[in-house]
């Protein structure tokens, strides 16, 4: 199994309770997964324990296939000092920046792309940030909240282009949209509310790809799943 | 922005010269303790040459010692910003010895290095060095990670790189501590001129005052406003420059 979760538990330093415990899961192929939930129920955290930024938790992570795995959030920024196109075109490598060019037209970033990055809005931002994060050499990209700010449209293309573009790598989707982690995700991690135990459950999503219809009735299923999890 | 200063300068000199002729008036002071305007305006007429350039040459090694101590800040600041015991060594040494008085190790430089040029370069060097020190360790110890994060997990993390986020990121703070640490370096050359140096306005102004001459020192503290106040303008208007060819704004 490429990367395996196996009792996770975690409490930040100065905590009195955990933030979870127990958390075990296991993603056994490529594609587009998803942690699911409401804030502050360690999303984020175990995303960043599973990229090994954060060390000081109990459990087993195995990532051993993997080489390289990148975490990217909302929250980035380019530097200032160059327009979005200068910067995408430095730190992705000459051999993928016709890629590059066919994920900015599908990105609908083609009109801002000479811009400074302070000067867009926060969805191009995220988008700009999310298009240098899938053309680096990575087996395991979590996307933390990277759709955040885009409207549904936009986000539902770029999914789908993610997804048939890169069908080889490990995707982990960190989203607060229940209806885009049922229709996209092949599984769902959904994190319970405070309390509830066990404290996450691994839901099966519909896992739709380009051009491949969506049953309403799966749908209605893997809705009512996920919020009977929640 | 230059005019505005000139200004502002004006306005403080003259209400303090107007203090002044309230006091003299007031406690009817001679003109020996505090002199006239016209006493004054005779000073003016008399010694504008030689104190414009007494001021321009203090000016001139402030310049250096500026130029020199915020080269020097950034050598260091840019060592010691990482958190290896080297980092943490430069910000234990440069808190310590910035509360230390720096003006009081003017002495010892003159007896060592004598009184000319060298030692009121050193003196206005190290008295705006520390200050423009601290703001610089400051600034390149703190990560943005905002942006750093990208370079760091990919791999693409250099130090040159991290140096450029940090001052892009903090251009304007920069900016304000390299202008304001002109008065320090002015301050620091005239105090150095004035414990012992051969040249320089703090030089007339010790000449002035073994003759208790106050005409002459207030026409020396116009002179060396009016100077600071013009080069701190240029150098604000030379920060706008950079930041506006920098950040396109």
């Amino acid at each position: 199994m490429p990367l395996i979760c196996d009792n996770i538990a975690f409490t930040y330093p100065e905590a009195e309770h955990p933030l979870f415990t127990d958390v075990s899961f296991q993603l056994d192929a490529p594609g587009f997964h998803s942690f699911f939930g409401p804030s502050g129920v360690g999303k984020t955290s175990l995303a960043k324990i599973i990229t090994g930024d954060i060390e000081s938790f109990s459990g087993r992570v195995s990532t051993d296939e993997f080489q390289t795995l990148l975490y990217s959030h909302n929250k980035e920024r380019l530097p200032g000092w160059s327009g979005v196109g200068r910067h995408l075109t430095r730190v992705i490598q000459p051999s993928m920046h016709l890629d590059k060019d066919r994920l900015v037209e599908i990105f609908g970033l083609s009109g801002c792309i000479n811009s400074r990055f302070d000067r867009l809005s926060m969805g191009q931002q995220n988008r700009v940030n999310l298009v240098r994060y899938l053309l680096q050499d990575c087996d395991l990209l979590i996307m933390d909240e990277s759709l955040a700010n885009v409207d549904e449209l936009t986000r539902e293309r770029i999914i789908l282009a993610i997804k048939e573009k890169f069908p080889d790598r490990y995707f982990i989707y960190i989203s607060h949209n229940v209806m885009e982690v049922a229709k996209f995700c092949d599984s769902i991690l959904v994190f319970r509310g405070n309390g509830k135990i066990p404290q996450t459950v691994m839901v099966k999503g519909c896992n739709i790809g380009q051009g491949e219809g969506l049953s309403r009735t799966a749908l209605d299923a893997t809705l009512l799943e996920i919020m009977n999890a929640a | 922005m230059l005019r505005r200063r000139v200004f502002q300068f004006f306005i403080i000199y003259f209400l303090f010269i107007g203090g002044l002729m309230v006091l003299k008036y007031s406690l009817g002071l001679s003109d020996y303790v505090v002199p006239a305007p016209s006493g004054m305006f005779h000073t003016l007429v008399a010694e504008y040459r030689r104190y414009s350039l007494a001021t321009l040459n203090t000016m001139f090694v402030a310049i250096i010692g500026q130029i020199l101590s915020v080269v020097m800040a950034f050598v260091i600041g840019i060592l010691g910003r990482q958190s290896t015991w080297f980092g943490s060594f430069i910000k234990v040494a440069a808190y310590n010895i910035q509360g230390y008085p720096i003006v009081a190790l003017a002495p010892i430089l003159f007896i060592l290095l004598g009184d000319g040029f060298l030692t009121r370069l050193l003196i206005a060097a190290m008295i705006c060095y520390f200050p423009v020190l601290l703001s610089v360790l400051g600034i390149m110890s703190k990560p943005v990670d905002d942006i750093e994060h990208f370079y760091r997990i990919t791999g693409r993390m250099r130090w040159q790189l991290e140096v450029k986020i940090r001052t892009f990121e903090n251009l304007t703070q920069l900016t304000t501590v390299i202008a304001g640490s002109a008065t320090l370096a002015m301050a620091g050359t005239i105090v150095g001129e004035f414990i012992a140096a051969n040249a320089g306005i703090g030089y007339s102004i010790r000449i002035a005052l073994y003759q208790s001459d106050l005409s002459k020192i207030l026409i020396a503290l116009f002179l060396i406003g009016i100077t600071i106040a013009v080069y701190q303008v240029l150098l604000e208007l030379l920060g706008l420059a950079i930041q506006r060819a920098w950040t396109g704004r």
